[in-house]
C-alpha cells in the first residue's frame, strides 16, 4: 500500500493555524505519509510546525459554509485548530489524518523512514542488555548465571533471549517453571543490591488455578533465590481478593504451604483500563475552563490519578524497604508481570541505586525494565487521553512511572542527574517518535521487524553532547544514599509540567528554568576559559 | 502586673523536646516573661526560643508522672515538650497559657526587645506618607496631601496625611467622612503613571434604606475622572450583601447618583468565613491519613484556594480597568479595611514594577496595610489552632501574601524578593520582636509610642545580610504589567507556609542554596572575564603589535 493512496489533497494554502502559546498564523498545510507540515507564509517570519501524524490522538471537524475547522488533539496533550478554506479540502485533509495517524503496520511507521544526517544506522543500538548488566555486576557471578534458554523466544515470547537466573537452576528446570507462570514469565533477576547482596526478581503470576496446582521447580527456583537466607518477600501488586479470584481463571498466587519461606504482601495497584480512564478524566479536568476551584479540585480527585501515583510510589517504597532496610530478597509480580510489576521494580531501583539516577543510568534502567522486559508499548500507547476509539489494551503505565519519577525529582532536586525535560521528552516519545525504541510489544517483535537495524535508538540519541547537556540536571549532586520519597498525599503534586504544559502560565516557569540552565552552561564555559587563562 | 506572678515554675530540667524533622533534644526548659526557652547546654544542638505570643494553643497529656505539652504555634508549627513531674508540667502549662494570651499591648515583647544589631536606617521613618507623595508629585499635580485627619478625628483608622484630589478642600472631606463607614472617605491608593488613571479606596457609603445621598461624596470621586470618562467602582461584596447592608445603614453608590461610575460586584468572603477556612485548611494539611481522596476533599472543603482565586481575580479586574480600559477605579467593601486592601495592594503588584522590589514591597505593606488601617492586632490575635471563640480574627493578610506567592511562582524572575520574605512577613504579623505589626491603626501606634519604644521590622530587614537572604537570585527587573493566571489549575497550595512543618525541606533547601551558589559564582566569573577583557583591550591599544589580524 502506498501512503499516497490516503492523501487526496496534499497541499492547502491559506490555512489559519491556532495553537496554544502562539498567536494564530496563516500559511500552507501539507500532508505527507507521516507528517502534517504547516508553514507560515507571513512576512518576516518563517515558522513551521511539523507534527508526526502518529502523535494525533483524535480529530474533530466542523464545517460551516464553504470552510471548515479541524481540531487536532495530540497524544502529547496539545490541541491545535486548522481553519481550512474549502469544504472538500477540509474533508480530504481530515480523512488523510484519520487514516494515516492510526496505521497498524509497524514497519510503515516513521522510525523506519527517519534518516537524520548526523546519525548512522551502524551506531550502537541501546545502552544495556541482560548480558551487559550481568557482566557489570561481578558480585553476581558466584550464585547467578546468564541463561540463554529463551534464545528462540519459545519459553517466553515477551522475554529477551538472555535472562539472569540462580546458578543452581538449569535450563530444563526453567522450561518447567515457564509453563507454570502466565505468559511463560518465569522469575528472573532484575536488581542486585550491592550493599547487602539482596535481589529483586520479577515474574508473572503462578498458574495454580482453582485446584491449587503446585510446581516443585518453581518452588526450587524461588528457594535458590534466597539461598542462605531465612526468608524472602513476595510483593503481589493485586489485593489478596483479586489474587484469590485470579485462581478461577487459571492464575493464582504462591500459597504459604508451598512456599513456606516466603511472606506474601498484597498491594492493590490499578491497572489497564482503569488507569486509562483515570488519565482521560485527569486530562479532561485539566482542560476544564469553568474557572471554578471546587469543580477543579473535585475533578482532580475524581480522576484518581494522584491516588495511583501515591499507590505506585508507596508500593515501590515498600519494595525498597524490604530490600534495603529489612535485608531480604523480593519477588514482584501481579498478573501478567508486564505493567505494575515493572512500574514498581523501576521505582524501587531509582530509590535504592545511585547508578540508576544518572542520565545514562536511568535510560539504561528504562531499557532493561521496560523495553527488554517486554512492556507492550505498542498496545499500551496506541492512544492517549483524547481518543474516541474504544479502549483496547491502552494504559498509561509508562506515563504513570514518569510521573512518579517526577515526584521523586521534585522532592530530591539534587539527587537525580536528569531534568524534568527528559521526563517530558520520554512522555512524548513513548506515544509518537522518530526513533524505534518504543516500537512493538517485545524484543521478539522488534527482532522480527529488524527494528535495531532499520531505525535509530532514542536512548543513544539522547546521549549526544547537545542533548546530554539539555537533559542533565544542572543541580545534580550524586548521593550514595537511598532516597525515600514522601508518599503523604500532601507531598504529591499534579505534574503540571506535563498535564498543564500547553497552558499559558507554565511558560514563565519554563523561562526561569531555561535561565538557570543557561547560567550553568555559561558557568561551565567560563570555568573552562578561566582555567585556560590561568594556565597561560 | 509582674510577669513573675504568672511564672510558677521558671525552669525544669530533663525536658525532652520533639520537633518535626529534627532530632529530639533533652535539656532545661526556662520560662521568661516573653519566651519559652529550651537549651541542651551543648554547643552543637540548636536551642529553642519561642515567643509566647507565637503560641496559639496548648494541649496537655499525661502518661504516668510524665506530662506532655503540645504547643501549637501561630506559624503553624507543632512541637511537643515531655516534662517530668506532673506539678511542673501543670505549672508550665498554665504559665504558657497566661503568658501567651496577654491582652495588654504595652506588655508585649517589642516593648522589651533591644536590638542586637546596628540600626542603619530607622524603619519607622522609611515609608512616610510625605515621601510617597513626593513621588506622586513628580508625576502629576492633580493631587494634594491633606492634613484633615491630623488628629485622627475625621477617620480614626486613617493616617494623619492622605492624598486626595487637589480641587477638594478639607471641609468637603469632613462631610464625605460622615457619609462613609467609620469615616473612611475615598483616598488615593495608586496612580498609574502610564495613563494617569488612579485607584482609590474607601468604605461603603452610608446611604441607608432611604437612599441618602451626599453631594460632596459624588463631587470627590467625580473629581478623579477625566472629562467624558467613566470610572469603575469595584464593590467586594455581592449585590445581595450590598443591598442587605442598607438595612444597617450602609449601602452602595446608586446609578442615579453616580451616573459616571459603573459598579461591579465581586464576592470576597468576610473575616469569620476566612478564619474558618484557614482552620479547615491547616487541619487538612496536618491530616495523617494516607488517603489521597481524603486530602483532596478536605483541601476542597476548606475553600482556601477558592478565596485565593477570588481575590486574585478581583485584583486582576481592578488592574484591567486601569491598564486596559484606561479608567479610574474606586474599591470598597463594607469597612474598607480588609478585602479592599487585598484588592488594591495586589492590583499594584500586577501593575507597578516598583512594588515587586524588596523595598517597594515594604512600602506597599506600609501604605496599603499598616497606614491604611488594617487592624493587624485584631486579625492576627489568633491563628489556625486557637480553641477560643474567634472574635475579630481573620487571615486577611495571610491570604494577601498567599496571592503574592502565587504571582511570584508564576513570574519567578519578576520579583526582587524570594518566598522567604513572604514567609517572614507572615510570621511577624502574628508574633514578633518588632513593633511594626502592633496596634490596629496609625492612631493606636502613635498612642502607644511604638516608633519611640519599639524597633521596626524594616530596620532589621534593610540590612545587607538580611537583604541578601531575602533576595531572589533570579530577579531581572521587569517593567511590564504582569497578568497572573487565575485558572484554578494554575493556583497551588502554598507549601512554604502550609506544609512547612509537615515535610522535610532539607533537600529543597539544599537545592535552592546550590542554585544561589551557582548564580553567584556565575556573576563572579563574569566579572572576572569582563576585567580580563578590559585589560586585554587596554594592552591592545597600548601595544599595537599585540593586535591580532
Amino acid at each position: 500500500m502506498e501512503f499516497s493512496d490516503h492523501i487526496k489533497t496534499a497541499n492547502v494554502e491559506d490555512v489559519v493555524l491556532r495553537q496554544p502559546l502562539h498567536p494564530p498564523s496563516r500559511g500552507t498545510v501539507c500532508i505527507t505519509g507521516h507528517h502534517l507540515l504547516f508553514s507560515d507564509r507571513e512576512e518576516g517570519s518563517s515558522r513551521q510546525v511539523l507534527l508526526l501524524l502518529r502523535n494525533i490522538d483524535a480529530i474533530e471537524k466542523r464545517i460551516s459554509g464553504s470552510s471548515g475547522t479541524i481540531t487536532i488533539k495530540c497524544k502529547d496533550l496539545r490541541v491545535l485548530h486548522l481553519d481550512i478554506p474549502g469544504m472538500e479540502q477540509c474533508l480530504n485533509i481530515a480523512h488523510s489524518i484519520e487514516t494515516l495517524s492510526c496505521l497498524d503496520s509497524v514497519s510503515e511507521m516513521y522510525p523506519f523512514f527517519y534518516r537524520p544526517p548526523d546519525l548512522s544506522l551502524h551506531n550502537q543500538w541501546g545502552l544495556s542488555s541482560p548480558e551487559k548488566h550481568y557482566s557489570q555486576i561481578k558480585e553476581l557471578h558466584d550464585k547467578w548465571r546468564l541463561s540463554t534458554v529463551n534464545s528462540d523466544y519459545s519459553l517466553c515470547p515477551s522475554y529477551p533471549p538472555a535472562v539472569i537466573v540462580p546458578k543452581s537452576t538449569d535450563d530444563d528446570l526453567l522450561k518447567k517453571v515457564a509453563k507454570f507462570r502466565q505468559g511463560g514469565r518465569f522469575p528472573v533477576l532484575c536488581y542486585y543490591h550491592r550493599k547487602n547482596g539482596m535481589v529483586i526478581m520479577r515474574s508473572s503470576q503462578p498458574l495454580t488455578g482453582a485446584n491449587r496446582k503446585r510446581c516443585r521447580e518453581d518452588e526450587h527456583l524461588l528457594q535458590a533465590m534466597i539461598d542462605g537466607s531465612d526468608k524472602g518477600y513476595i510483593i503481589d501488586t493485586r489485593s489478596s481478593q483479586q489474587a484469590q479470584q485470579a485462581r478461577m481463571t487459571g492464575g493464582g498466587f504462591e500459597s504459604k504451604s508451598s512456599y513456606s519461606h516466603w511472606k506474601r504482601l498484597h498491594r492493590q495497584m490499578e491497572r489497564g483500563k482503569a488507569l486509562q480512564e483515570s488519565l482521560i478524566k485527569l486530562v479532561e479536568a485539566c482542560g476544564d475552563e469553568s474557572h471554578n476551584m471546587d469543580r477543579w479540585l473535585s475533578k482532580l480527585e475524581n480522576s484518581k490519578w494522584l491516588s495511583h501515583v501515591q499507590t505506585a510510589l508507596s508500593t515501590a517504597g515498600l519494595l525498597a524497604e524490604c530490600v534495603e532496610r529489612d535485608g531480604h530478597s523480593v519477588l514482584v509480580h501481579g498478573s501478567e508481570g508486564t505493567d505494575s510489576t515493572l512500574l514498581i521494580s523501576t521505582l524501587a531501583q531509582l530509590i535504592m541505586d545511585p547508578c540508576c539516577r544518572t542520565l545514562e543510568g536511568f535510560l539504561a534502567l528504562l531499557e532493561r525494565e521496560w523495553v527488554q522486559a517486554g512492556h507492550p508499548f505498542q498496545q499500551r500507547c496506541a492512544h492517549s487521553a483524547y481518543s474516541h476509539a474504544r479502549l483496547q489494551q491502552e494504559s498509561p503505565v509508562f506515563l504513570l512511572m514518569l510521573d512518579c519519577v517526577w515526584q521523586v525529582w521534585r522532592q530530591f532536586p539534587l539527587a537525580l542527574g536528569f531534568s524534568e525535560a527528559l521526563l517530558l521528552r520520554l512522555a512524548n516519545e513513548v506515544y509518537a517518535s522518530n526513533y524505534g525504541t518504543f516500537l512493538c510489544n517485545s524484543h521478539q517483535e522488534r527482532c522480527a521487524l529488524g527494528v535495531t537495524e532499520n531505525t535509530h535508538c532514542l536512548f543513544q540519541a539522547l546521549l549526544r553532547p547537545m542533548e546530554r547537556d539539555y537533559y542533565s540536571n544542572p543541580l545534580y549532586e550524586p548521593t550514595e544514599l537511598a532516597i525515600w520519597p514522601s508518599v503523604h498525599p500532601q507531598s504529591l503534586q499534579l505534574w503540571r509540567g506535563f498535564f498543564l504544559r500547553w497552558t499559558e502560565h507554565t511558560r514563565q516557569l519554563e523561562e526561569a528554568q531555561e535561565e538557570i540552565r543557561n547560567m550553568v552552561i555559561e558557568w561551565g564555559k567560563l570555568a573552562l576559559s578561566d582555567a585556560l587563562s590561568m594556565n597561560t | 502586673m509582674e510577669f513573675a506572678e504568672l511564672i510558677k515554675t521558671p525552669r525544669v530540667d530533663g525536658v525532652v523536646l520533639h520537633r518535626p524533622f529534627m532530632p529530639t533534644v533533652e535539656g532545661t526548659l526556662c520560662l521568661t516573661g516573653h519566651h519559652l526557652i529550651l537549651s541542651s547546654r551543648q554547643d552543637n544542638t540548636e536551642e529553642l526560643w519561642l515567643l509566647h505570643s507565637n503560641i496559639d494553643s496548648i494541649e496537655k497529656r499525661f502518661v504516668g508522672s510524665v506530662g506532655s505539652i503540645i504547643v501549637k504555634c501561630k506559624d503553624l508549627r507543632v512541637i511537643q515538650l515531655d516534662i517530668p513531674g506532673m506539678e511542673e508540667c501543670l505549672n508550665i502549662a498554665s504559665s504558657i497559657e497566661a503568658l501567651s494570651t496577654l491582652d495588654l499591648v504595652s506588655l508585649m515583647y517589642p516593648f522589651f526587645y533591644r536590638p542586637m544589631f546596628e540600626v542603619i536606617e530607622d524603619g519607622w521613618n522609611s515609608f512616610l506618607p510625605e515621601a510617597a507623595f513626593k513621588d506622586l508629585e513628580s508625576m502629576t499635580d492633580e493631587w494634594r496631601l491633606s492634613e484633615v485627619n491630623k488628629d485622627f478625628s475625621v477617620c480614626p483608622s486613617y493616617p494623619p496625611l492622605v492624598a486626595v484630589p487637589k480641587d477638594v478642600d478639607d471641609d468637603t472631606l469632613r462631610k464625605v467622612a460622615t457619609f462613609r463607614h467609620s469615616g473612611r472617605f475615598p483616598v488615593l491608593s495608586y496612580y498609574h503613571k502610564k495613563n494617569g488613571m488612579v485607584m482609590m479606596r474607601a468604605s461603603q457609603p452610608l446611604t441607608g434604606t432611604n437612599g441618602r445621598r451626599c453631594k460632596e461624596d459624588e463631587k470627590l470621586i467625580n473629581a478623579t475622572l477625566r472629562p467624558g470618562k467613566r470610572g469603575y467602582i469595584i464593590d467586594t461584596r455581592t449585590i445581595n450583601v450590598a443591598q442587605q447592608a442598607k438595612a444597617r445603614g450602609g449601602g452602595f453608590e446608586s446609578e442615579a447618583n453616580y451616573p459616571q461610575w459603573r459598579r461591579i460586584h465581586k464576592a470576597l468572603e468576610r473575616s469569620n468565613v476566612l478564619q474558618e477556612s484557614l482552620i479547615k485548611l491547616v487541619e487538612a494539611c496536618n491530616d495523617q491519613s494516607h488517603s489521597m481522596d481524603r486530602w483532596l476533599s478536605k483541601l476542597e472543603a476548606s475553600n482556601w484556594q477558592t478565596h485565593v482565586k477570588e481575590i486574585l481575580t478581583t485584583a486582576c479586574l481592578a488592574a484591567q480597568c486601569i491598564d486596559r480600559e484606561g479608567a479610574s477605579v474606586l474599591v470598597h467593601g463594607t469597612e474598607g479595611t480588609d478585602s479592599t486592601l487585598q484588592v488594591t495592594s495586589l492590583a499594584q503588584i500586577i501593575l507597578d514594577p516598583a512594588c515587586r522590589t524588596i523595598r517597594g514591597f515594604q512600602g506597599l505593606v506600609e501604605r496599603e496595610w499598616l497606614q491604611a488601617g488594617h487592624p493587624f492586632q485584631q486579625r492576627c490575635a489568633q491563628s489556625a489552632y486557637s480553641n477560643s471563640k474567634p472574635r475579630q480574627e481573620a487571615p486577611v493578610f495571610l491570604l494577601f501574601l498567599d496571592c503574592v506567592w502565587q504571582i511570584l511562582r508564576q513570574f519567578p524572575c519578576s520579583f526582587e524578593f524570594s518566598e522567604s520574605f513572604l514567609v517572614l512577613l507572615f510570621e511577624h504579623a502574628y508574633a514578633s520582636q518588632f513593633g511594626t505589626f502592633l496596634g490596629n491603626s496609625t492612631a493606636e501606634r502613635a498612642k502607644l509610642s511604638l516608633p519611640e519604644k519599639t524597633v521596626s521590622l524594616w530596620s532589621w530587614v534593610n540590612r545587607p545580610q538580611e537583604l541578601e537572604r531575602l533576595t531572589n537570585p533570579l530577579y531581572e527587573a521587569n517593567s511590564l504589567v504582569i497578568w497572573p493566571s487565575v485558572a484554578p489549575q494554575s493556583l497551588l497550595l502554598w507549601e512554604g507556609v502550609f506544609l512547612r512543618w509537615n515535610r522535610s525541606s532539607k533537600c529543597l533547601d539544599e537545592a535552592y542554596e546550590e542554585m544561589v551558589h551557582i548564580i553567584e559564582y556565575n556573576k563572579e566569573l563574569q566579572n572576572k572575564v569582563n576585567t580580563l577583557r578590559r585589560q586585554l583591550a587596554q594592552l591592545e591599544t597600548e601595544d599595537p603589535l599585540l593586535q591580532t589580524p
